[in-house]
Order: structure tokens, then sequence, then C-alpha cells
């Protein structure tokens, strides 16, 4: 290999260690012959070594097991729990319904019941975007 | 972690028991909050990345090819969602890594205040520079002198062929070189 044929995707190969013995060897002769070659390698090497040593360990705390674990299983606890409400709710409508009784009982029970999940959507809904725009929110207290 | 057992967890994973992804989450974290820190430069980016790429695996295994590993498919994972949080308006990369939370190497030989300045300032320059280069070009950087992954992994998780690794690893280097030099810094 001549010291023009040592191109930069060889030299890197050669830098990080990804060559095998025998063309490691022929670009140790080829570098022998360019000064320029050699001039480049320091260079990289250098950097290569200030880059190594920008290695950092991360304290260890809870990791992030506990914020992944929560957004895999509260899906699911949501989904029940709407589904276990929405039974409920059709089963209470579909009895209120059909037992007899006045009709202006009804209409006023009706009406109490209605206005309090109404109410309760709107603060659970008020709560949700708060919580969304809530910078500190992922902050362990 | 052997491969049998990561096999084996994942299997079991795929088939929605969310406790035997616990093991993968932990043994899978420190490299990539290593990653996600070199691609976002400060810690609150690095784990809120770290988190979707996590919960964006485990929606995304029953796709996976349990023949694969999973290091190079959950770095690609990883690797796009830092990518995409840099392209959003939410975030971008700031340097902030040698803030109190993040402790540096405890194997340096090489002790005493003035020394410690010496390479704080020095280790605050490459990081200034990595700041500068592209995307593109710090992700591969990362990879192979932060997580010293060699060229095969490194084809994996870019997605590209195993030639065009030594391409774009000399095309950064040169990068962050040109971006010292703009510092004032002319050898590292």
């Amino acid at each position: 290999m001549t010291a023009e044929e040592l191109g930069h995707d060889q030299l890197m190969r050669y830098l990080d260690g990804e060559l095998s013995p025998e063309e490691r060897i022929r670009v140790e002769q080829a570098l022998e012959r360019s000064t320029e070659a050699r001039r480049e390698l320091a260079l990289f090497q250098a950097l290569k070594r200030d880059l190594g040593g920008l290695g950092f360990s991360v304290e260890d705390d809870d990791g992030v097991w506990g914020r992944v674990n929560r957004r895999l299983t509260r899906p699911v606890g949501w989904l029940l729990f709407l589904v276990g409400v929405a039974l409920w709710l059709g089963y209470g409508s579909y009895v209120f319904v059909t037992t007899p009784g006045e009709l202006v009982l009804k209409l006023a029970t009706g009406g109490v019941v209605i206005g309090l999940l109404l109410l309760l959507v709107s603060v659970a809904r008020e709560q949700y975007r708060a919580w969304t725009r809530d910078p500190y929110r992922n902050v362990q207290r | 972690m052997g491969p049998e057992v990561e096999r084996e967890l994942i299997r079991k994973c795929a088939g929605g028991d969310a406790r035997y992804y616990e093991p993968l989450v932990r043994a899978y974290e420190p490299a990539g909050l290593r990653f996600a820190l070199g691609m976002m430069g400060n810690t609150e980016d690095a784990n809120d990345a770290l988190q979707d790429a996590f919960v964006k695996a485990w929606q995304n295994l029953a796709r996976f090819d349990s023949d694969r590993t999973f290091q190079p498919w959950f770095f690609q994972i990883l690797r796009n969602q830092c990518r995409d949080m840099l392209r959003s308006r939410k975030s971008r990369f700031r340097v902030e890594v040698l803030d109190e939370s993040v402790s540096e190497r405890a194997s340096d030989p090489e002790t005493g205040p003035e020394r410690a300045r010496e390479r704080h300032a020095a280790r605050e320059l490459l990081w200034r520079a990595l700041e500068m280069i592209s995307d593109e070009h710090r992700e591969i950087l990362v990879l192979k002198e932060l997580q010293d992954m060699p060229y095969g992994e490194i084809a994996a998780v870019l997605d590209v062929p195993e030639g065009t690794v030594a391409s774009r690893l000399y095309h950064a280097r040169r990068a962050l070189k040109e971006a010292l030099d703009g510092l004032g810094c002319g050898e590292p």
C-alpha cells in the first residue's frame, strides 16, 4: 500500500482498531512513508484520547424504571376503570329508566347525577391540562 | 446479561408482562443514558429521551426480531428519539453535563485543584465543540468514543453499511477539530 493509497477510511479503521493484523502492517508501512498521514493520525489520536476522557458516570438514583413502569401500566388501569364505569352507568341507566316511578323524581335525580358527572369531567380535564404543562412533574419530591 | 436470558425476557415481555421488562431497562439504562447525554448535552432532556425510548421499545416489542440482539435495536429507537427531540422546538443540544448531578470518572489518577480546573476547562471546551457540530456527526462520535461500539454495531444502530461508518467518523472528527479550532483550541 502506498502512502497515497492510504485513504481516510483505512486511517480511521487503524485508529479504532478495526483492521486485521495483516492490514495493520500494510497501513503502518504506508504511514512510515507519509509524514502528512502520520501528522493526521497523531491529531486524531489526541482527539480520541480527549473524547475518551469525556466519559462520565451518572450518580445512582431510582433510575428511569419507575417512570417507565408507570407509563406502561397506567393506561391498562385507566382502561379497566373507564370500562367498569361505563358498564355501571349503562346498567344503572337501564335500571333507572325501566323501574316504575314518578317522572318528576326521575328527571330531578337524572339532573343531579348528570350535573355531578359533568362537573367531575370538567375538573378532571382542567387538572390534566395543568399537569401536562407542569415543568416539574417529573421531579422527585 | 446473557443473550439467552435476554431473549427469554423479551419473549415474556412480548406477551404483555411488564415485570420482565425491568431487568432489560436496568441493564440498558446506563449505556442508554450515556448516549442520550452525549446527544442532548443535559440530564433533563437525556432522561426524557431515554424514558420515551424505553416506552416505544416496549410498544414495538412484538415486531422485534428475536434473532437480533436488543442493544442495536434499542439504540436505533433511542437515537431516533433524540433526533426527533432535537428537531422539535422543545429541545436543543444544551451543555449541562458538567453539573453536580453527573460525576466525573473516578479512575483519574491525577488530583489537585489546579489540575482539576484544567481538566474541567478542557472538557467544557470539548462539549462546546460537540454542541457546534451537526447531530449526524455528534451521534457517530458518541457511539464510538463514549459507547466504544465496534463499527458493526454502529452500522446497525445508524442503519448504514459498515463501510460508511469509517467515512462518517472521519468527517465527524474533522468537523470536531474545526469546531475546536474555532473555539481557539489549536491542538486538542
